[in-house]
């Protein structure tokens, strides 16, 4: 009898680990719908922005005094996207991380922008951004001496 | 020049300062809806958990709010390192 109801319940267990393994998959790709549903389709830096916050010239080049502006495009939509953007400078050092929490329904312009008033110290700087913690694109920017 | 670098090269070249770096974001897109994410704030180089709730709520007092919401990443609420992310819960 004992024989019995252990065979019988090993063969519930085959035929049921494939249908549990399909919800789990099933679960899995649910979630990250949202995450890939969001892109960030290009970076533009420059002086100024306008009201679309867009960066109105775009330059890589810019002087210690400017203020420097980085304007992140993003398509698709989500309730909730995380945007990031760090600034480091050529020694490895962090200049600036700036978090904004967005939750686009198409084409966005997110912009970041960092100032020094003391003037940026003339070298090349690495624009990192990150979408929902996942570098996407990397930019290179100068600073010249005026 | 030893393991440790040319002391005169390091005198002409001193580590670039950041620590003014003045810094924001505006965005096109909405943000979510307050209830459904809570704020988030960058740890910066000299901030503390009570700077931080005097900057977010208008009184320090208000900074185990902070600490309690993010007890997953704080160990010690006397310290927070720059570029920790902190979850800014409503009152």
């Amino acid at each position: 009898m004992f024989r019995h109801s252990r065979w019988l319940f090993a063969a519930i267990l085959i035929l049921a680990l494939p249908t549990l393994a399909s919800c789990t998959k099933k679960t899995e790709s649910e979630t990250m719908t949202p995450a890939t549903a969001v892109a960030v389709t290009g970076i533009d830096t420059g002086r100024s922005i306008g009201s679309d916050y867009r960066v109105t010239e775009k330059m890589d080049t810019f002087t210690p005094k400017d203020v420097i502006y980085a304007t992140v495009i993003t398509s698709g939509a989500s309730p909730s996207a995380i945007l990031k953007a760090t600034w480091t400078f050529q020694d490895g050092q962090v200049v600036d991380t700036t978090e904004r929490t967005i939750a686009p329904t198409g084409e966005t312009a997110t912009e970041f922008h960092i100032a020094k008033p003391d003037g940026f110290p003339v070298g090349k700087y690495t624009l990192d951004v990150y979408l929902d913690g996942n570098k996407v694109q990397t930019k290179t920017i100068e600073v010249k001496a005026s | 020049m030893g393991i440790f670098g040319n002391p005169e090269e390091k005198k002409k070249n001193p580590k670039a300062d950041f620590s003014n770096v003045q810094s924001g974001s505006s965005s096109t897109a909405p943000s979510p809806a307050a209830s459904a994410t809570a704020a988030t704030y960058v740890v910066k180089q000299g901030d503390s958990l009570s700077l931080i709730a005097k900057e977010k709520y208008g009184n320090a007092n208000k900074w185990p709010k902070i600490y309690e919401a993010n007890k997953d990443l704080i160990k010690d609420p006397n310290l927070i390192y720059p570029g920790q992310t902190l979850k800014i819960p409503t009152l």
